[in-house]
């Protein structure tokens, strides 16, 4: 593989089960990331677009490595990390324990954790909260408190989903402004938001997946336009011809399958290696 | 199978330090749960050792076991009980109950088993500081035969972790193991010579409950504390306890193996 290629797609699909209405219905597949095929150079910055439910987020957690993808590969090229923000908080210790116990579950060893944590302390700005448990936390204060801890890690391949959606606009300010110096230093992101504006200042390239399906890639102002333009013209639409579209593109990722037992579950997933 | 169980060890090995943070902050998050704190890491057990000791040595007027006080031989095997119980019950639940991580950030979800034996673990530490104390009341006191407790100790965790390790991941295909297991956790303490001596078994059945893993581990105990025989003299059982053992643990790591990028499938 090319080493200047940073994540490579070839015909991914993630499938996902639906449950029938009723417990005797027929369960049927569906796919949430339906044959992506597309190539990220290293030192890209790339926004993912699309509406709600069309698979931005399982992208986002295949790309992390969380889990593979049914059909096909992804194929990543570095360490990869999800920024995930409130996780691995626990509500009973205090700030600094959580950065501690997070810098751990991210697998830093002792000495960089104490490295770093000077570094989370300044970035979060909660002050003399640092010492209270994170339960007295408002949901701004826990927001910034995960998202410093994330940002000092070093990953080569970092990926945002809608992380810059929580806390005020002046810690999005300074986010941003992170990311930027992160992105000036030849790091690979992969930042998933529904804020066009940040998208188009923050990016270069972007994706757009509509209904698990590739629509676009390609230059940032191009996708931008044609999304932007979609989601004008969707919101036109009537009640009655959303629900159209909505099941138009629905119809599109289901395949029909019957329901599997535990047991298939437990073979198939045995089969597969 | 055996790139399984590799894979597993390494994985276990190589985050070290995120074991022992996890296991840590639980205990400590635990303890931050209640107003007192540690003190119920050590009044949970002593008030479960009088329930039993009222039930069995008061009120069934149990006679005493191999010369010793029935109170004493009941709370040597009991201290074990209590660090395997929870391990089995906790250890069942130890990847469901970190959903929320393993969803969110790449983890490596097979150290999870051994995180939750490791917070037991300092209960147990807890558990043995009264137990020694107690004991000194009846006489009992440390001596270097109680030094085969640390290898004792060692087959619980080894034996809870490749246990949890088979119970967490079909815990995650099936949310019923964790009650099956809770519904059993009962049948195996009176199943297991714990609070009853093998002894009064006929000599067919006492072969068969050798074979016990859990037994194993709890006379173990009982040999460091009161019978100083020796690891030898249970050469029987040592060998099916291994072996046992062995089996579960390439068994669940062959689950965590297979299963490590399917648990989010699975929620």
């Amino acid at each position: 593989m090319d080493s200047n290629i940073a994540i490579e797609a070839r015909h991914a699909s993630k499938i996902y089960e639906l449950k029938g209405k009723e417990k005797k219905d027929e369960g049927v597949k569906f796919y949430a990331l339906k044959d992506l095929n597309f190539k990220v150079e290293k030192g890209e910055v790339v926004g993912i677009l699309g509406t709600n439910g069309s698979g931005k987020s399982t992208m986002s957690i295949i790309l992390a490595g969380i889990c593979d993808p049914d059909e096909g590969e992804m194929i990543v090229n570095g360490s990869q990390a999800l920024i995930a923000i409130n996780t691995g908080l626990n509500q009973q210790l205090t700030g600094m324990e959580n950065i501690e116990l997070k810098g751990a579950l991210l697998g830093l060893s002792k000495r960089r954790i104490d490295k770093i944590k000077q570094g989370v302390i300044d970035f979060a700005e909660i002050g003399d909260f640092l010492y209270q448990p994170v339960k007295k936390y408002s949901s701004g204060m826990k927001s910034r408190l995960g998202f410093s801890i994330n940002l000092c890690l070093d990953p080569e391949i970092m990926i945002v989903d809608e992380a810059l959606s929580v806390g005020d606009k002046g810690f999005a300010a300074k986010c941003l402004k992170k990311m930027k110096e992160l992105r000036d230093e030849g790091k690979t992101i992969i930042f998933i938001s529904h804020n066009l504006k940040q998208v188009r200042d923050f990016c270069d390239t972007a994706m757009w997946i509509e209904g698990g399906i590739l629509r676009e890639y390609g230059d940032i102002d191009e996708v931008c336009d044609r999304y932007a333009e979609y989601v004008d013209y969707y919101n036109g639409l009537s009640g009655k011809e959303k629900k159209k579209e909505r099941d138009r593109k629905f119809a599109k990722r289901i395949i029909k399958n019957s329901k599997r037992s535990f047991f298939d579950k437990l073979f198939a997933a045995i089969k597969t290696r | 199978m055996f790139e399984a169980c590799k894979f597993v060890l390494k994985e276990n090995f190589n985050n070290l330090f995120r074991i022992y943070s996890i296991a840590k902050y639980q205990v400590l998050a635990d303890m931050r749960d209640s107003k007192l704190g540690l003190f119920w890491n050590f009044a949970n057990p002593v008030i479960q050792c009088l329930t039993y000791w009222f039930v069995f040595g008061l009120v069934f007027d149990r006679r005493d076991v191999d010369g010793i006080t029935y109170i004493w031989w009941m709370l040597g095997g009991m201290v074990c009980w209590f660090f395997i119980s929870p391990c089995i019950t906790d250890g069942c639940n130890a990847v469901f109950k970190r959903i929320n991580i393993i969803t969110k950030m790449k983890f490596p979800v097979s150290v999870l088993p051994a995180t939750v034996i490791f917070s037991k673990l300092f209960d147990h530490f807890c558990l043995m500081i009264i137990l020694t104390v107690l004991f000194a009341f009846g006489g009992y006191y440390p001596s270097w035969h109680w030094l085969g407790l640390v290898y004792y100790c060692f087959c619980a965790i080894v034996f809870t972790i490749s246990l949890s390790m088979t119970t967490s991941v079909l815990n995650m295909l099936a949310r019923d193991t964790r009650k099956l297991v809770l519904a059993c956790m009962r049948l195996l303490l009176y199943m297991t010579p714990i609070l009853w001596d093998i002894k009064r078994l006929p000599h067919v059945l006492q072969r068969i409950m050798l074979t016990n893993p859990v037994y194993y581990i709890v006379e173990g105990y009982r040999d460091c504390f009161f019978y100083h025989k020796g690891f030898m003299y249970y050469k029987y059982s040592m060998v099916t306890f291994w072996v046992i053992t062995f089996v579960l643990f390439v068994f669940g790591s062959t689950m965590m193996y297979k299963f490590k990028a399917k648990f989010v499938d699975f929620i």
